[in-house]
Parts: C-alpha cells; sequence; structure tokens
C-alpha cells in the first residue's frame, strides 16, 4: 500500500532531498570542492515546486523560486521530475548551455556523494565519521521532508492539521537541534533555534537515532526505556511522528 | 518532606517485557501513550491493589487518581462485588448454555438506565461503540457518521484517523469530525447531507486530552436531539468513561435529554470485565438481525459482579458521594497551587477531573509538577482526566493535597533557583 502522491514526492524531493546539498557540502569536504563555481542552477515543476541551488565559495544554498538563476531547468510535471531524481528522465535546460559541464560534472558529483550518505553502501556505516554525517544528513532530509509532506500530501496533512502553532525541537544526543515548525498547519524545517519551542523528541544517541530512521527501532517503543525523550506538547510531537510515518513511505 | 520513590523492580520488569510484548507495554497504560514525562517518575506495574491504592512491584503506595482508568469505581477489591462474583464463579462461568444472571443483570440495567429499553453484553467499550455504530448504519441504510473534535471511541478501524498506522482511507471515508458545541456546524451538516447521516455518536462532554474538559453549552444537547429527530439519524451517547460516575441512570439522563443508543464499560462493574449497549425499544430488532459476539461475551461472573457494584453504587448514593470528594479535591488542589504562584485548572465534572496548570502553554510546568506528585506516591497523570472512586475518604483527598502542595513547592524551589 505505497499510496504516495506525485506532486507530494516532487516538494519532498526538491526540499528534502536535493535541499539536504547545503547541509551535504558543510558535511562533506569532496562536496564542498565541487561546489567552488558561482553557478545557481533553478527548479520549475510544472504544478509543482520551484526553487534554485546556488553555489559557489564551497558551499551552497536553497532559495525559494527560480528570478535569477544561470541555469534553468524548466520541467513539465511533477511525475518527469521525481523521474529526474530517480534518474530515470534526462533534463533540457532552458538557459545556462555553457555551464552544462558544473551540471553534468559538479552538481552530478554532488548528487552522487548525497546518495551514498542516503543509501549507503554495505559496510560503509562501519566508518564512525561516515555513520555520524550520514545520520545527521538523513535527520535533515526526514525533517524537510516531514515539512513538504505535512503541506502537501492528503494523509500528513490530517496530521498536521491537529498540530497546534509553536515549534517541536528534534534532538541527537551531542549534536545539533533541528526544529519543525507550524503556524496556522503549516509546517516549516528550521535548522536555527527558534524563539516559540514548545515541544521536544530526543533521542539518546546517533546510533539510536540510525535505528529508528532506518526502522529497526520504533520511536515510540523507546519511549519508555528513556532512549527517546518525549516532553511539552505532545500532540505536536505525536503527529509529527505520524508524519514521519509518511515520510518512510515516500522515501523507502 | 517525603522521600521520593525509585522503581528499579518495574524497570528490570519492562526490560524483560520490551524483548517479548511490542512496546514492553502497549496502549493507554503504557509510558508513551500514558504520557510519562519524565518516564523515571513513573512506576510501570503493579503488585496489589485495596480501596483507593495501589502498590507496585518495588513496594510503593499509591493513592491512585486514574482507577484503572476507570474501572475502579468502588475501590479496588471491593468485599461485595467480589463476594458476588466469587459465588457465581462456584457456580459457572465461561459455560456452552448462558446463565440466568445475564437476564438478572439486563433486567437491572433497564430498570436502572433511563434510556435502557434492553441490553446487550460484550467486553470492551470498543466492542460496545462498534454494535452501536453497526446498529445505527443497519437501522438507517445511511454511511455516515458524525463525531466531535476530541473524540475517543475506542480503537477499531471506524473510530481511527486517517494518518494512523494501518488505516485504510476507506475506512474513514464517511467519518465527519465537527466542534464541540458547536450549535452552528452540526445544523449545517445536516442541512446539506443530513439524509447520509446514520448517527452522531459523541461522549457526554468533551473529555478530549490535552485540552481542558468542556462541558455541554446550554442547550447542546436538545439542539442535537432534535436534528437527529428531525433527519432520522440514530443519537449514540457513548457513556464508556462517564457512564454511572455522574448518573446512574445514565449520562444523558444527566444532561437532560435521552440517547437512541447508550454504551457502558468502565465501571459497569468495578474491574470485571464486562460492557454493554443499551438502547430504544424501537432498534433492538436491528441488534437481533447484526452478527456480533465474543467467545468471553455471556461469561456469569462479570454479570453478578456488574449485579452487585450496580446494587452498591446505589446504595452509597455513588455520584452525590464523588460530587463532594471531587469539590473537596479541587477547592485543595486549586488553594495549593495558589499558594505558590501556580495557576491550576480543574476542569469537566467534578468525578472526573481533568488537571492543567495553565502559567505554561507549552504544558512543561504542568508535566513537571505531575511529576512530583507521583514521585510523592499520588497517582496522577498529566494529560488525561481523572477518575474517583467511592473508597476515597476525607483523609485521602486530605493527603493528596499536601502531597501537591510539596509538589508545588518542589516545582517552584527547581525554576527560581
Amino acid at each position: 500500500m505505497k499510496n504516495t502522491e506525485e506532486r507530494a514526492m516532487a516538494f519532498v524531493n526538491l526540499y528534502a532531498v536535493l535541499g539536504a546539498i547545503p547541509r551535504l557540502c558543510e558535511l562533506d569536504a569532496d562536496a564542498a570542492a565541487l561546489a567552488d563555481q558561482n553557478v545557481s542552477i533553478g527548479f520549475d515543476v510544472k504544478g509543482g515546486p520551484a526553487a534554485t541551488l546556488s553555489f559557489g565559495g564551497g558551499a551552497c544554498r536553497l532559495s525559494e523560486g527560480t528570478a535569477g538563476c544561470r541555469i534553468r531547468l524548466p520541467i513539465s510535471s511533477c511525475a518527469r521530475f521525481n523521474g529526474v531524481v530517480a534518474g530515470t528522465v534526462t533534463p533540457i535546460p532552458s538557459r545556462g548551455f555553457f555551464k552544462l559541464g558544473f551540471l553534468l560534472k559538479n552538481f552530478g558529483g554532488i548528487t552522487k556523494i548525497l546518495e551514498s550518505y542516503l543509501r549507503p553502501a554495505p559496510g560503509a556505516l562501519e566508518d564512525p565519521d561516515f555513520f555520524r554525517r550520514s545520520t545527521l544528513l538523513t535527520r535533515h532530509v526526514l525533517v524537510s521532508a516531514a515539512a513538504a509532506l505535512g503541506n502537501t500530501d492528503t494523509v500528513a496533512r490530517a496530521s498536521a492539521s491537529y498540530i497546534p502553532d509553536g515549534s517541536a525541537e528534534i534532538a541527537i544526543g551531542g549534536e545539533d537541534s533541528v526544529w519543525l515548525s507550524c503556524r496556522d498547519h503549516r509546517l516549516t524545517a528550521v535548522f536555527s533555534r527558534p524563539d516559540d519551542v514548545c515541544a521536544v523528541m530526543k533521542f539518546r544517541d546517533v546510533h539510536l537515532a540510525r535505528d529508528i530512521f532506518d526502522g529497526r527501532a520504533n520511536s515510540v517503543a523507546c519511549v519508555g526505556n528513556g532512549d527517546v525523550r518525549i516532553g511539552g506538547m505532545i500532540p505536536m510531537v505525536d503527529n509529527i511522528n505520524r508524519i514521519f510515518d509518511r515520510v518512510s513511505v515516500y522515501l523507502a | 518532606m517525603r522521600e521520593l520513590y525509585t522503581y528499579e523492580k518495574s524497570r528490570e520488569l519492562f526490560a524483560r517485557a520490551q524483548k517479548i510484548i511490542p512496546s514492553g507495554i502497549y496502549g493507554h497504560q503504557g509510558p508513551a501513550e500514558g504520557c510519562y514525562m519524565p518516564v523515571e517518575a513513573f512506576p510501570f506495574y503493579s503488585e496489589r491493589a485495596l480501596g483507593s491504592r495501589f502498590w507496585d512491584v518495588d513496594g510503593n503506595e499509591f493513592l491512585d487518581y486514574m482507577c484503572g482508568y476507570g474501572p475502579n469505581v468502588l475501590g479496588y477489591n471491593d468485599p461485595d462485588v467480589n463476594a458476588a462474583a466469587d459465588a457465581q464463579r462456584a457456580k459457572s462461568d465461561c459455560v456452552t448454555a448462558p446463565s440466568p444472571v445475564m437476564v438478572d443483570f439486563a433486567d437491572l440495567l433497564v430498570d436502572t438506565v433511563a434510556s435502557a429499553d434492553w441490553a446487550f453484553f460484550a467486553k470492551n467499550g470498543n466492542d460496545v461503540t462498534t454494535l452501536a455504530v453497526l446498529t445505527a448504519r443497519a437501522h438507517t441504510r445511511r454511511k455516515k457518521i458524525v463525531f466531535f473534535r476530541g473524540y475517543y471511541h475506542g480503537v477499531s478501524p471506524w473510530t481511527q484517523k486517517i494518518d494512523y498506522p494501518g488505516i485504510l482511507p476507506e475506512e474513514v471515508a464517511n467519518n465527519v469530525c465537527l466542534p464541540w458545541n458547536d450549535f452552528q456546524a452540526i445544523e449545517d451538516l445536516f442541512a446539506r447531507e443530513g439524509d447520509e447521516v446514520a448517527a452522531v455518536i459523541a461522549q457526554p462532554y468533551m473529555h478530549g486530552n490535552f485540552a481542558d474538559n468542556e462541558l455541554p453549552a446550554e442547550g447542546f444537547w436538545a439542539h442535537v436531539r432534535a436534528l437527529c429527530d428531525k433527519h432520522g439519524a440514530v443519537l449514540i451517547v457513548d457513556d464508556v468513561r462517564a457512564g454511572f460516575r455522574l448518573d446512574l441512570a445514565g449520562s444523558d439522563h444527566y444532561y437532560g435529554f435521552r440517547a437512541d443508543l447508550i454504551c457502558f464499560c468502565k465501571a459497569l462493574a468495578n474491574g470485571y470485565n464486562v460492557s454493554a449497549l443499551c438502547g430504544r425499544r424501537e432498534l433492538m430488532n436491528t441488534v437481533s438481525g447484526i452478527s456480533f459476539t465474543g467467545s468471553y461475551w455471556m461469561s456469569a461472573v462479570p454479570f453478578a459482579a456488574g449485579i452487585a457494584c450496580i446494587e452498591k453504587m446505589k446504595r452509597l448514593d455513588l455520584c452525590a458521594l464523588l460530587r463532594a470528594r471531587g469539590e473537596a479535591l479541587k477547592t485543595g488542589l486549586i488553594a495549593a497551587g495558589k499558594k505558590y504562584g501556580f495557576d491550576l485548572h480543574v476542569s469537566g465534572e467534578l468525578a472526573l477531573p481533568y488537571l492543567r496548570i495553565a502559567d505554561d502553554p507549552t504544558l512543561s510546568l504542568h508535566q513537571e509538577w505531575i511529576a512530583e506528585c507521583v514521585r510523592r506516591g499520588i497517582f496522577f497523570t498529566n494529560h488525561h482526566n481523572h477518575f474517583l472512586n467511592a473508597s476515597l475518604t476525607e483523609e485521602d483527598i486530605r493527603q493528596t493535597i499536601d502531597v501537591a502542595d510539596e509538589a508545588f513547592a518542589a516545582v517552584r524551589a527547581r525554576r527560581e533557583a
């Protein structure tokens, strides 16, 4: 029973999967090296999301819309965009032909590195540094995907309709937190501490977080022994957890 | 100052349980759904119980304001109910042909509950809310069921929401959820699609979690009753939680209207395992035609316990007793909070008080205070209504307020440190 929606998947792919590239450039030196040129790539999906990834100086940032981007990729439908991200469809730029080298070599290289963290090869997670980076990136994708789905997916929107205004902290022991903010039942992933935190879900450490992200442990079961701490406005945590269930359907 | 409880044996047992039982303790009596925050403050397993108290496996004694989430209405191990159950057990319990005590119990319910012309027995509240919805759909030949936001009617798929694990969108496609006490919303719904509504199902007042409980507004139930009559919809009262604690004749009687179907469970037999659907004569034939049964639904021991429980509730004038105890508890707790500068809200009916410290909208302060109470032997829960029982004494209430005072003091000291 997969029951995903193409439009919701397009938002996940743009804001959560490709949206993790800025964080990837912070965590991985090889990715940062490929982000050395001042180039921006705009994805303009008909009937779906539009956003730009801007590279330069070893960093990357994601912004709304495609105005002013150097390479513009107009994509005729959400389904086609999802095909682009899955590697089954090749996009054709409408401008920026002179920067195709960056698109093919640098951007292609960065997405390969991203994939190596999000779908690690057997044995890769045995390297403690790689394990940590992979887990932090996975959390970044999950939280961003939760926001995307809470605003677009039919089932996740039902969960979001029960979330009160405020921000929930999603913390992993010993690491920086991330937050999901809600205003009028619309969700936003936030990566610096907001001033309206009213709920917390804290995983004991990166190993437990990884087990939960990968489906080897269940956060409800882990509350009992204190491995997962919840507190504050529990309807927020409860409904975010339900949206995470939807995220796992989309990212499976 | 009281010594704070610790729970080593509870934790050892839980570690064992986690290997062989999903979540260790699943559902509302588990640490996640039960909102045990912080988890270290709460006992997980009880060893024994008597009257208003239980003792956990570490030997800690608790004055229990959850009453097994409701069933304990007379006091744990009530001698009169136990004697009736023991006497029946000596004769029969789960037998091929049901015992005459089943008819006696149905007779007593019909005599006691104002809206009951008949009684159907099962085991859990969810069984009878499900039968009520089946009955409404079979009787009206319509699909839609109207709920009120914050509802809880059990765990069957029809009671859940579209985002719950394992639920198909089709299973909840005919559920309509309206705001509680919103006269216009329900009127608009009936005006728009009244000929598709099989039933309105509701608890007698809104005792949802995480928010102050809300009584029916003046005239609300009369309005709902009139709309159901006008449009031929069945009015179902889910009295599983509040039943018999407000009015032995049913909570619909308490609020001055008559349900078509009314569901009972928790306080029906003081912890013995039985639930009942009661209803008006016109629906009895419909229920007769529904295939709905279970292996233990006609066991005789809970019927005998139920008879003894109802008779004792009548002798004690239970509802008046619980209101008096509830008033003393409410007054004492609010005063204790005020002494330390906390604004404790006590909402809902006095026999089922819902507590919330209103100074902190994130609820963290409230969770901190509840944890301090539990560590000192008063079993409150964070975000669910509480339950009073008949064995609770005035001295128990005084002890509760003393502990609450000490817990407020501890929270205040920590906040100012």
